[in-house]
C-alpha cells in the first residue's frame, strides 16, 4: 500500500486524517483490534469490577448453570467461574505477551545476524536450531518444565521462559531467511561497495527493512502463545490452582461438562475469542505490511 | 465495410478490473476491427490496457475483471456472451493465443509434447495425433520434430524455443486469427528477430490474421497492416503503418514515434522524450494524455473526444488534428563525445577470466578479456544475455573475484575484492543497478539514501549535506523536495534519477551502468538518456555503460565492446564498430534490431540458437556463425585482426571478407523504407 | 547422480540433526537438574534409596560416558527399563506406539478430504460468500486449541447427540467395531485440527495457480474449466502443500498427547503425559526421541518428495 502524496490530504484536522487511515485498513484488522481491545481493556480493569474475587467459594449454589447473576456457572467449590475468567485474563495476556517478546528479541538478534554473517556461525546455530524444532513444540516445553523440576513448577517466570524457549527458534529462523533476502538487494550491495561495516549494513539496510517480517511474525506467535500456556495448564503442567488460568479452568471443570457445559465453555469462549482476535489482527497487519502469513501453530 | 468480410469487430469495448473496494477502468470504449490474412498491431506503454484488449478477444474471464459495456464479435457471434463450453470450442482452434512469457505459460509439469497433443485432443483431433501431426507442427516452426524432444519439460528449453512451442501450440489447429501479447518481449535481440522473421513467414504461407500486442512501435512496423495507439485504455489513432511512422497525427503518437532511438543514424538523433508520466488517478474527464500533451486546450480536459475518421483509412481521437502538423520527430545534432584525455586511462581491465560454479566442473562466464577506458570516455559492452556484460561489471566493482587477471584504476592495481579496496578506490568507482526498485532502501528516504555516501566518504556531517543534497536531485533533474520521499512515492524513472545521483555524489571517476534503461519504458528510457548525455558533457564522469540495446548505445557510446560467450568479439570506436567491415556476431546483433518501416529482408539465415562452445579450441561463436568456415571456426582460435578506425575484431575471415559479407547499410535500409 | 546426492546430503543432515536432539534431551534431562535422583525420588528420599537408584541408572558414572552409553541403546533399539514398573522400554512403547499409530492413520484418512474439498470450493467460488464464510470457519477453527475443540466434540457427540463413547479405552482384546468407535472422536479433533491449517494453505496456493499464465494459457487454448482444475492447476497446487502435510504429521506427534489426554486413548502421547508425571526418564527419553525422529523423518520425505515431483529439479 503506497501513500500517495497527490492524493492525501493535506490541511485537515488530525481526526479526519486518522479516519481515513483507518478507513483504509483492512476489516479483519478493525474487528480484530476491537476483540484485541475488549480484552485488553477487561485484563487491565478486570479485578477492580469482577463480581466475586478468583477464589471466593460459596457465591452460589455449586454447579449451577448460567444464570444473570453467575453468567457463566459456578464451579463444583461455589466459585463464580465468570469471575474467575475475568480475573485471569491479565495472568494469560501478560504470560503470553512477555513469552513471546523475550522469544522475539533472542530469536531475532540470532536470526538477523545468522543470515547475514552466514559461515560458520550460521551453520552451528541453523544444525541447533533445527534440532530444537524438530521437537514437537508442546513436548519440548514439557520437558523443560520437567527439567526445571518440581520447585520451579507452577511458577508464571517458568512459564514465561518457556514460550520463549518454544518461539525463538522458530522466530529466528524467520529472521535468518528475512535477512538472507534482504542482503541479495541491490542497495544493501550498494553499501557493501561503499565498505560499511556489517554494524552499520544490519542497522541501516537489514533492521528496518526486517521490521515488517518481525513485527508479523510477533504478532503470529503471541496469537498462539495463549493456546501454549493453557495447553500446559490443562495437561497440569502449567501455572498451579487456585490460579485462574484459563486453561487449568477448562481441565478443572471438564469432568462436569455433563452437568455445566458452560463452566467449561465460558473460559473456552475467553480463550477463543483472544486467539481469534490475534489472529484476525496479524492477517490484517500482515497485510497492511504487504505480507503474506501463514496462521496456524505450525 | 460490412461485419460479413471483418473476421473480428471489437465494439466499444469497455472492461473494469477490481481495485481496492471498487472498479478501475482498464479499457475504455475502444472500437477497431480485423480483417482475415489481416495484421493488427495494437501499441501503447504499459498499463495502457492493450493486453486486457488482448485477453477480451479471446473471451477469457476472470472474477476480478469485468466487461461493463460493448462487445467482440468473431464472425458475428459475440464473445462477451458466448457460453463457456462454446468458448472452449472456438478458443485455441479458431482463435488461438500466443503468450507473453513462454517460461510461465507453459505449464512446468507437463511434457510439450502432451501439452501440445492435448490442445488438439480438446478440439477434437484425436485422430491426427496419431499421425504426424505434432511433428509436422513442430517443423513448422523450425523445432526439431523427434520424440526425444517432444519428451522435454518446457524447463529444458531455451527461451526462443519455449516461445516456438507456444507458437506451434498456437497453431495446431490451424486458426484463423492468432492473438499475440508481447510475444517477443524478455527475448534477446536476436531470438526476437527469429521470432518475428517466422510470425512473417507463416503470415505469408499460411494466411492467418494477427493480432499483436507490443510497446516496440519499430518491431511492430516489420510486421504490422495497421496499428492502433492506445493512452491510457482509450484508442487514439488507428492508421495503416506507413502512415502511422510518416504522418503520425495523434501528439501522442508524435511523441512515442519521437522517442524510438534510431541506430540507423550516423550522427546519433537525440530523441525527443515524451514529457511527464501516465498517472491514472489523475485523468481529466476528456482527452486523457492532456497533461502530457503540448497542444492542449481547455476544451481537451473537459471534453471527450471520439475516433473520427480521416483520410487513408485512418482514425484520430484528437480535436486539434488538423492544427497540429504531421511533423515526424525534431532532429538535432548528436552530442559531442565528452573530454578524452590523459595518457593514463581511468580503468584497465587486463586478461580477465571468471569462473563460476566448482573448480574442474565450473562455467566460464568470461574468457580473457582486456581492455581500458579512458578518462571521460563512455565505453559500452554488449552482447546478448549471457555474454558476461554484467559479470565484468561485478568484477570490476570489486564484487566477485577474477580467476585470472588484473583491474587497474588509474593505472594503480587495485585488491580483487572490495573487502581489500581502499575507502578511495570504492568511492572512485560507482555501481548503478538494472531495477531501480531494488537498488533504494524502501525504508530510507531519498534524502538519507543520498547523504550516505556523503557521510561516509567525506566525512559531512546533515548540516553540510543539505547542500550537496539539493545539487545532487538539481544535477539528475528532480526537485529538491524530492528529500523527504520514499522510493515507493517515485516512479521507476525517478528511481533511477536518485540511483544516479546517490553515484554521483560520491565524485566517481567511473560509473558502471549496468543495464540502467533496461527495466524502464520507452518514453521514461528517452529521458533517462538525455541526462546522462547531459551529464557525459557535464561532467566529463568516465562510465562503463552496459546495454542490449544497440540504438542506445549508439547514442551514448564513445566506444564499443562486443561480447559473446564472455570473450571479446570486436572492439573499437563507435562509429568504425556500426560501419562495415563488422564482426558476423555484430553483424547479426545490428541486424536483428528493429528499425522502423524496415522490413526483414532476408528470411532467418541464422543456425538458430546454439549455445557459446566456452573454453573450447575454436572460436566461442562457431556453430552460431552464419559465415562459418567449415573444419577451420570449430578447431582452431580466431586471430585478432587491427581494421581502420582503430577496430580490433576476432575473426577467421579476412577484413576484406567481411566487408564484403557485410552487404546492409543504414543508406539502403531508407531505399527499402520509402 | 545428483538426485542421489541430494537425498544423501538431506539424509545426512537429518542425522546430524538427531544427533543434536539426543544431546538436547539428555542434556535437559539428565545434566542440567544437577542430582537427578533426587529429582525423581525428591526431597525427603533417604539417602540409601537415593544411592540405589543411581546405582540402578548408573549415575555415579560421568555425564558423557552415560550419554554414550544411553547413545549405543538407542542404536541397538534398547531403551532401558522403566523407573516405576522395572519393565522394558521397548515393551512398554510397543503397544501405544500400536494404538497411536493406527489412531493417525485413521486421522490422516479424514484429513484429506477435510483438506482438498474445501479448498477447491473456496478456491472457484473466490470472493463469493461461501469462500468468505470457509474462511471465518476455518479461522476460528484454527484459534481454537486442541483440547478446547476436542472437549466441545465430546460434549456434542456424547452429550448432545450420543453417539460415540466418552473414553476411548481399548486393548488387545477390543475388536475393530470397539476400535473404530474409540478412535473416531480423536481422529476427528486431530484431522480437524491438521485440516484447517491446510484447507486456508491450498485454497491460497490454487488460486495463485490459477491465476498463473499457464492455466490461463490452458483455458485459452480451450480445455474445459474441469480439466483446466484437475489437470493443470491441483497438481501444481498441491506440491507446496506436501511441505504442510509434513508439518502437520509433525504436529500429529505433538498433538497426540493433548488430544489422547482428552479422551483417554492408550496411545504414546498419553504415555508421555503420564511418564512425565511419574519421571520416569527413560520412558520420556525414548518418547521424546521418536518424536524427534517422526518429525525429521517427515520433512526428509516431504523434500526428498518435492524433488521428484518437481520435474526441474528431478531432470537437472
Amino acid at each position: 500500500m503506497s501513500m500517495d502524496h497527490a492524493a492525501a490530504p493535506t490541511r485537515q484536522s488530525a481526526l479526519s486524517r486518522y479516519r481515513l487511515l483507518w478507513g483504509q485498513t483492512p476489516q479483519s484488522f478493525r474487528i480484530g483490534l476491537v476483540i484485541l481491545l475488549v480484552h485488553l481493556i477487561v485484563a487491565a480493569t478486570g479485578p477492580l469490577w469482577a463480581p466475586y474475587g478468583y477464589s471466593q467459594m460459596g457465591t452460589g449454589i455449586p454447579l449451577s448453570g448460567a444464570s444473570w447473576e453467575h453468567p457463566f456457572g459456578v464451579d463444583q467449590l461455589g466459585r463464580d467461574v465468570f469471575s474467575r475468567v475475568v480475573h485471569g485474563s491479565h495472568i494469560v495476556i501478560l504470560l503470553s505477551l512477555s513469552g513471546t517478546a523475550l522469544g522475539l528479541v533472542v530469536g531475532a538478534v540470532l536470526g538477523l545476524l545468522s543470515g547475514y554473517l552466514g559461515g560458520w556461525f550460521d551453520n552451528l546455530l541453523q544444525r541447533l536450531l533445527e534440532a530444537l524444532i524438530s521437537i514437537p513444540f508442546l513436548v519440548l516445553a514439557l520437558i523443560a518444565i520437567a527439567s526445571a523440576g518440581p520447585e520451579l513448577s507452577g511458577n508464571p517466570i517458568l512459564v514465561v521462559l518457556v514460550v520463549a524457549l518454544v518461539y525463538a527458534p522458530r522466530i529466528a529462523r524467520m529472521a535468518r531467511a528475512a535477512a538472507m533476502d534482504i542482503a541479495t538487494r541491490d542497495y544493501v550491495t550498494v553499501a557493501r561497495l561503499r565498505g560499511e561495516s556489517a554494524w552499520s549494513v544490519m542497522r541501516r539496510e537489514l533492521l528496518p527493512n526486517a521490521t515488517g517480517v518481525l513485527l508479523v511474525e510477533f504478532a503470529l506467535r503471541a496469537g498462539y502463545a495463549p493456546v501454549l500456556v493453557g495447553s500446559l495448564g490443562f495437561l497440569g503442567f502449567g501455572l498451579r490452582p487456585p490460579t485462574p488460568e484459563w486453561g487449568l479452568m477448562i481441565s478443572e471443570n471438564r469432568a462436569l461438562i455433563i452437568i455445566t457445559p458452560i463452566t467449561v465453555l465460558g473460559p473456552g469462549l475467553a480463550l477463543a475469542s483472544l486467539v481469534v482476535g490475534l489472529n484476525l489482527f496479524t492477517e490484517g497487519l500482515a497485510r497492511i505490511l504487504g505480507r503474506t502469513v501463514r496462521l496456524g501453530a505450525q | 465495410m460490412t461485419d460479413t468480410v471483418q473476421l473480428l469487430v471489437v465494439r466499444n469495448l469497455t472492461v473494469a478490473y477490481r481495485q481496492g473496494g471498487g472498479w478501475a477502468r482498464a479499457v475504455d470504449q475502444v472500437s477497431f476491427s480485423v480483417q482475415p490474412g489481416e495484421v493488427f498491431g495494437l501499441v501503447g506503454e504499459s498499463g495502457c490496457g492493450k493486453s486486457t484488449v488482448s485477453l477480451q478477444l479471446l473471451g477469457y474471464r476472470h472474477p476480478s475483471t469485468k466487461v461493463e459495456q460493448g462487445d467482440v464479435l468473431f464472425k458475428g457471434r459475440s464473445l462477451v456472451t458466448m457460453s463457456r463450453p462454446e468458448l472452449d470450442r472456438l478458443r485455441g482452434d479458431r482463435i488461438a493465443f500466443v503468450p507473453q512469457n513462454p517460461t510461465t505459460a507453459l505449464n512446468p509439469g507437463i511434457r510439450i509434447g502432451d501439452q501440445l497433443v492435448e490442445t488438439m485432443v480438446a478440439h477434437g483431433r484425436a485422430e491426427q495425433v496419431k499421425g504426424a501431426a505434432i511433428a509436422e507442427v513442430l517443423k513448422l516452426v523450425g523445432l526439431p520434430a523427434d520424440p526425444g524432444f517432444q519428451r522435454r519439460y518446457p524447463h529444458q528449453l531455451s527461451g526462443g524455443q519455449q516461445q516456438r512451442v507456444c507458437i506451434a501450440m498456437a497453431l495446431a489447429c490451424d486458426p484463423d486469427l492468432l492473438v499475440l501479447d508481447e510475444p517477443t518481449t524478455g527475448l534477446d535481440v536476436t531470438t526476437q528477430e527469429q521470432i518475428v522473421n517466422l510470425l512473417s513467414d507463416l503470415r505469408r504461407r499460411i494466411g492467418v490474421a494477427m493480432l499483436y500486442v507490443t510497446h516496440d512501435l519499430a518491431l511492430l512496423s516489420q510486421i504490422a497492416d495497421r496499428i492502433g495507439v492506445m493512452y491510457a485504455g482509450r484508442m487514439v489513432e488507428i492508421a495503416p503503418t506507413h502512415e502511422i511512422f510518416l504522418r503520425p497525427r495523434h501528439p501522442y503518437t508524435q511523441g512515442l514515434i519521437a522517442s524510438i532511438p534510431l541506430i540507423e543514424e550516423q550522427s546519433a538523433r537525440r530523441s525527443r522524450p515524451l514529457r511527464g508520466l501516465l498517472r491514472r488517478r489523475e485523468l481529466p474527464a476528456g482527452c486523457p494524455f492532456t497533461p502530457r500533451c503540448d497542444h492542449a486546450r481547455d476544451r481537451c480536459a473537459s471534453e471527450r473526444q471520439e475516433l473520427e475518421a480521416i483520410d487513408n483509412g485512418r482514425a484520430v481521437a484528437c480535436w486539434r488534428w488538423r492544427e497540429i502538423a504531421p511533423i515526424p520527430a525534431e532532429t538535432s545534432v548528436a552530442s559531442t563525445g565528452g573530454r578524452q584525455s590523459g595518457p593514463v586511462p581511468a580503468l584497465s581491465v587486463d586478461g580477465v577470466s571468471v569462473l563460476y560454479g566448482p573448480r574442474g566442473r565450473g562455467f566460464r562466464a568470461v574468457g580473457d578479456v582486456s581492455f581500458d577506458i579512458k578518462e571521460g570516455e563512455v565505453f559500452a559492452l554488449v552482447g546478448e544475455s549471457g555474454s558476461g556484460k554484467s559479470t565484468l561489471a561485478r568484477v570490476i566493482s570489486g564484487l566477485v573475484a577474477p580467476a585470472d587477471g588484473t583491474i587497474r584504476l588509474r593505472g594503480d592495481q587495485m585488491a580483487a575484492s572490495v573487502g581489500g579496496r581502499s575507502r578511495d578506490e570504492r568511492r572512485l568507482i560507482q555501481y548503478i543497478f538494472q531495477n531501480p526498485d531494488a537498488s533504494l532502501n524502501p525504508r530510507a528516504r531519498i534524502g538519507e539514501t543520498i547523504a550516505r555516501p556523503l557521510a561516509h566518504f567525506f566525512g559531512m556531517d546533515a548540516a553540510r549535506a543539505k547542500a550537496a543534497l539539493a545539487d545532487a536531485l538539481h544535477d539528475v533533474r528532480l526537485d529538491a523536495s524530492y528529500q523527504d520521499r520514499y522510493p515507493d512515492q517515485l516512479s521507476g524513472g525517478e528511481r533511477q534519477r536518485v540511483a544516479i545521483a546517490r553515484a554521483l555524489v560520491a565524485k566517481p571517476a567511473l560509473l558502471l551502468c549496468d543495464e540502467i534503461l533496461s527495466a524502464l519504458d520507452v518514453s521514461v528510457q528517452a529521458s533517462i538518456l538525455a541526462l546522462l548525455q547531459q551529464l557525459k558533457s557535464e561532467h566529463g564522469i568516465a562510465m562503463l555503460f552496459i546495454s542490449h540495446d544497440l540504438a542506445v548505445v549508439r547514442m551514448l557510446a564513445d566506444r564499443v565492446c562486443v561480447l559473446y560467450g564472455g570473450e571479446v568479439m570486436e572492439i573499437g570506436a563507435r562509429e568504425a564498430v556500426f560501419a562495415p567491415p563488422y564482426h558476423p556476431y555484430t553483424y547479426s546483433l545490428l541486424h536483428a534490431v528493429p528499425v522502423p518501416l524496415r522490413r526483414p529482408d532476408k528470411p532467418a539465415k541464422s543456425r538458430g540458437l546454439v549455445e557459446p562452445k566456452r573454453g573450447g579450441v575454436g572460436c566461442v561463436y562457431a556453430g552460431r556463425c552464419p559465415w562459418q568456415i567449415e573444419g577451420v571456426c570449430e578447431t582452431e582460435r580466431p586471430p585478432w585482426r587491427e581494421a581502420p578506425g582503430g577496430i580490433r575484431l576476432r575473426c577467421h575471415l579476412t577484413l576484406e571478407e567481411l566487408s564484403a559479407r557485410a552487404g546492409w547499410t543504414a543508406a539502403q535500409d531508407k531505399e527499402i523504407a520509402v | 547422480m545428483p538426485i542421489l546426492r541430494l537425498v544423501a546430503g538431506r539424509i545426512l543432515l537429518s542425522i546430524v540433526t538427531l544427533l543434536i536432539v539426543s544431546l538436547i534431551i539428555f542434556g535437559v534431562l539428565e545434566v542440567l537438574p544437577g542430582d537427578v535422583a533426587t529429582r525423581i525420588l525428591g526431597r525427603d528420599a533417604t539417602p540409601e534409596a537415593l544411592e540405589l537408584l543411581r546405582a540402578k541408572l548408573g549415575l555415579n558414572d560421568p555425564a558423557p560416558l552415560r550419554y554414550l552409553h544411553w547413545l549405543g541403546g538407542l542404536l541397538s533399539g534398547d531403551f532401558g527399563q522403566s523407573l516405576v514398573s522395572s519393565r522394558p522400554v521397548t515393551d512398554i512403547l510397543a503397544p501405544r506406539i500400536y494404538n497411536t499409530v493406527l489412531l493417525s492413520a485413521y486421522a490422516f484418512l479424514l484429513y484429506l478430504p477435510l483438506t482438498i474439498v474445501p479448498a477447491l470450493i473456496q478456491a472457484i467460488r473466490r470472493d463469493r460468500p461461501v469462500d468468505h464464510g470457509l474462511s471465518i470457519v476455518t479461522l476460528v477453527l484454527l484459534s481454537m486449541p486442541d483440547f478446547l475443540l476436542a472437549t466441545m466434540l465430546l460434549f456434542t457427540f456424547v452429550v448432545l447427540v450420543p453417539v460415540l463413547p466418552a473414553i476411548s479405552l481399548v486393548d488387545h482384546s477390543s475388536d475393530a467395531m470397539d476400535y473404530l468407535r474409540a478412535m473416531t472422536l480423536p481422529a476427528l479433533t486431530l484431522a480437524i485440527v491438521m485440516a484447517v491449517y491446510a484447507v486456508r494453505m491450498l485454497r491460497d496456493n490454487l488460486i495463485e495457480v490459477l491465476d498463473s499464465d499457464y492455466v490461463r494459457m490452458a483455458e485459452l487454448k480451450g480445455l474445459s474449466a474441469r480439466r483446466v482444475l484437475l489437470r493443470h492447476a491441483l497438481p501444481n497446487a498441491l506440491v507446496p502443500t506436501l511441505n504442510v502435510t509434513a508439518l502437520n504429521l509433525a504436529y500429529l506427534v505433538g498433538g497426540v498427547v493433548v488430544v489422547e489426554k482428552v479422551f483417554s486413548y492408550p496411545g504414546f502421547g498419553s504415555l508421555l503425559v503420564d511418564s512425565l508425571q511419574l519421571r520416569d526418564l527413560p520412558v520420556i527419553e525414548a518418547t521424546v526421541m521418536i518424536a524427534a525422529l517422526v518429525y525429521v523423518g517427515a520433512n526428509l520425505i516431504a523434500d526428498v518428495a518435492a524433488v521428484l515431483l518437481n520435474p526441474r529439479l528431478r531432470t537437472a
